[in-house]
């Protein structure tokens, strides 16, 4: 089978980001991979279709995210915890606490918080994004990926403060 | 805006990447004025940068490209040109195919091979009937007689169809038939046809 060079430059240029973001997203290794390699697939045989060449990389978490969808809603693998709707304290974090935690121990306090709140915060973290580049990658309202952040940020580090980090509430 | 409501303003702030956005500069401006909230500012962007740095250390799979880039399906690109010239193909072979077909049918009709018939029919001097469409008891006589003399004769059946009749081979059957000429009588032979011209070799005649 011969290889399309635009093909792998495009592997070479995004599986790092897209990697990341479904590891970030499921919290294991085998589904990251899964969700990368899908999400590649699909752009072999979908790909031509966009226009504009500029927004390869939004495609393309764009997708990585909506088999993220399917996967949960298919087999509701990735079980998650409500977020707090009425606790209105904003939590104070000391300056070093998140350099005691373990990114394991953050993936899987990540990987509890309900995944419409995980992907744009996901986001927020791991991409240099505006809250709008954010909103179209997902498609959800600008309004609403920010209120989603919000919340999951406060539930996320509550959380960490739960499990023992050092993480006071103000 | 009070400090509270400065807090959940900037709870997403991420640092300079956010520097620009004009939801975050009224707060940012009051934090710039207030030590407490500067104070919690700077806590909350190094937070954002420490959970930040802990995702990017995920260790990526040494083999995931070359997997991606191995297991690629050879896409079909859906250019609606080729489409339409292969939809036209296919529909140019499918009614040659069916002309084919129906030539083969009749060309098999033209030619059929013998088969043993009966036919009720009227006893038609041929050359009359085909040259002026003289038929029926008007014309018995002149069809006796142009039988009798050797011209050709034929049956028309019930259905409407035309058959020439002969005999054995080196045997008429002009004689028994042309005391027959007009009327209705049964024919049993043997049927068969050339060039679409049916004919029926007769064995027996039965007077209806």
């Amino acid at each position: 089978m011969s290889i399309d060079p635009n093909f792998e430059e495009l592997v070479k240029l995004y599986y790092r980001d897209l990697y990341r973001f479904g590891f970030s997203l499921t919290g294991n290794d085998a589904d990251a991979c899964d969700l990368t390699q899908q999400t590649f697939y699909i752009w072999a045989n979908k790909g031509h279709q966009l226009k504009n060449t500029g927004s390869v990389k939004g495609w393309l978490f764009t997708t990585l995210h909506r088999e993220f969808l399917k996967v949960c809603r298919r087999g509701k693998r990735f079980a998650h915890e409500p977020i707090d709707e009425g606790d209105p304290n904003l939590p104070h974090v000391a300056a070093d606490c998140m350099n005691r935690i373990d990114a394991k121990t953050l993936l899987a306090v990540l990987g509890k918080i309900d995944e419409d709140y995980r992907a744009p915060l996901v986001l927020y973290y791991l991409e240099d994004l505006s809250y709008k580049e954010i909103a179209e990658m997902l498609a959800i309202p600008l309004g609403t990926v920010q209120s989603r952040i919000a919340r999951a940020k406060i539930h996320l580090l509550r959380r960490l403060t739960e499990i023992g980090a050092p993480v006071a509430i103000k | 805006m009070n400090t509270n409501e400065a807090k959940e303003k900037l709870l997403l702030y991420r640092g300079p990447i956010d520097d620009a956005d004009p939801q975050f500069q009224e707060a940012l401006a009051q934090a710039r004025h207030d030590p407490e909230l500067g104070e919690w500012l700077r806590d909350q962007v190094d937070c954002y940068n420490a959970i930040r740095s802990k995702l990017w250390e995920t260790e990526l799979p040494g083999d995931l490209a070359q997997k991606i880039i191995r297991q690629r399906p050879i896409p079909f690109r859906r250019d609606w040109t080729q489409i339409l010239k292969l939809a036209a193909a296919i529909i140019i072979s499918v009614g040659l195919t069916a002309v084919a077909m129906n030539w083969w049918q009749h060309a098999w009709q033209l030619n059929a091979p013998e088969r043993e018939v009966t036919i009720k029919g009227e006893v038609l001097d041929m050359t009359c009937y085909i040259a002026y469409n003289m038929s029926g008891p008007e014309h018995a006589a002149d069809a006796r007689e142009c039988i009798r003399k050797g011209l050709p004769v034929g049956i028309k059946s019930e259905d409407g169809k035309v058959y020439l009749l002969t005999g054995q081979p080196k045997h008429s059957v002009n004689e028994e038939l042309a005391d027959y000429a007009a009327q209705i009588v049964t024919i049993k032979g043997k049927e068969t046809a050339r060039d679409g011209f049916a004919q029926v070799q007769v064995e027996e005649i039965r007077k209806f």
